[in-house]
């Protein structure tokens, strides 16, 4: 830590201290695969931009995918910093009648990924409850979480399915605070949902399989 | 069979285009002009040429109601409605502002459509283009950094084989940031 730097807060990282694409194994999402293959014609949620690597994996498997651009909808509702920006009723009012707009019980399926940790209370706990809202009873939500308590900052990321192991992280652009999440405020953010299954992962983004 | 030679070579002159001034013109020299007025200082835009003719919408152009068009189309200004293009490609240039059901055989996406779009054959989302609404398609092209929410629904054509699950075919196009997708989705096929 630098000397004088404020507590809580760090300097935006500069263009060259930017993550670079990464590629992760996911026992998470290779659980949530097993719901694809599983049956046909279900209906995914996907919460990262739409991409053409997600599209063709989920399609492949002959299901509906519908793509809800959830930290987009962050940055047009609260700003670039938008953590720190969620107190607004007005705008999180905006931000929760903009996302999640589907009809109730309409997904067997929901990749959250790691949307839901840029969210501060009681936005969160809102999203939570429409995400379980739209979510067929049964159907699975793949979320992850950071688990870092010294992280500040975290880089935003898109998820690209690579294979039904493997993701593709690719940057955003820029980072952002985030809560940080242990097992048992996950299970209270998730307490209405029938289960949760946490998976063991060697960095410190924790992976997370909620079932309504 | 002299003189029916000469009846077969008859009919085929009425079918000849009409005759052109300048016989050395391309034949797209008309599309050309239409072209020219609709493009703009800022943001320039020119759709392939079309064999077998195409009409276009200019940028200064605001439709409210019901478009059917027998031909290729391009719309770059306003729309409000419903566009219908059967068995033919109907583009979406960068200017264009779009409230309105789209059906065609095949759709090019580069400004914003608010409602549902249908493709029998393919759409093709540019990374410029923002979409909201459901897609109903055979395939589907998306580049990284295209706006789209909305849902997705592959319909199987009827000659392509059933897609297999987790096949590197199918899942591993456009993984890195900033590159434009070109393998169509969800056919099985490159």
């Amino acid at each position: 830590m630098k000397f004088g730097a404020a507590k809580g807060t760090s300097p935006k990282p500069s263009p060259k201290d930017q993550p670079s694409s990464q590629i992760r194994h996911s026992s998470g999402f290779e659980q949530f695969c097993s719901l694809l293959q599983s049956s046909e014609s279900l209906s995914i949620l996907d919460m990262t931009g739409a991409s053409q690597a997600n599209i063709s994996f989920i399609t492949g498997f002959g299901h509906r995918l519908s793509s809800d651009d959830i930290v987009g909808t962050m940055q047009q509702s609260f700003g670039s910093d938008f953590f720190e920006s969620q107190q607004a009723a007005s705008t999180a009012q905006r931000f929760l009648e903009q996302t999640l707009t589907f009809p109730d019980e309409f997904f067997d399926g929901a990749l959250v990924w790691d949307a839901l940790q840029f969210l501060a209370s009681p936005v969160l706990e809102e999203a939570v409850k429409q995400l379980l809202r739209v979510m067929r009873p049964g159907g699975l939500m793949l979320a992850f979480f950071n688990a870092d308590e010294k992280a500040t900052r975290i880089p935003i990321y898109n998820y690209r399915i690579q294979d039904s192991k493997t993701l593709l992280q690719v940057p955003r652009g820029g980072s952002q605070k985030a809560q940080h999440f242990n097992n048992r405020s996950l299970e209270k953010l998730f307490e209405r949902s029938s289960s949760l299954k946490f998976f063991l992962t060697r960095d410190s983004l924790r992976e997370v399989i909620v079932r309504k | 069979m002299w003189s029916k030679r000469k009846e077969d070579e008859l009919p085929q002159r009425p079918e000849r285009p009409a005759p052109v001034p300048a016989p050395s013109a391309p034949a797209v020299e008309p599309q050309r002009r239409e072209i020219n007025t609709m493009s703009s200082p800022t943001r320039t835009f020119e759709p392939e040429p079309v064999r077998g003719g195409s009409a276009a919408l200019g940028k200064n152009v605001t439709v409210k109601g019901q478009i059917f068009a027998r031909e290729d189309l391009t719309i770059d200004g306003e729309v409000e409605g419903t566009v219908e293009c059967h068995e033919h490609r109907l583009t979406i240039g960068p200017n264009a502002r779009v409230q309105a059901g789209l059906k065609a055989r095949e759709i090019i996406i580069q400004g914003s459509i608010q409602g549902n779009v249908d493709a029998t054959d393919k759409i093709d989302i540019k990374k410029e283009a923002k979409l909201v609404g459901d897609i109903k398609t055979s395939r589907i092209v998306i580049e990284d950094g295209a706006y789209f929410k909305g849902s997705i629904d592959i319909s199987k054509a009827t000659t392509a084989a059933k897609p297999q699950a987790a096949s590197p075919a199918v899942a591993t196009p456009s993984a890195s940031p900033n590159t434009s997708a070109a393998t169509p989705a969800a056919t099985g096929s490159r």
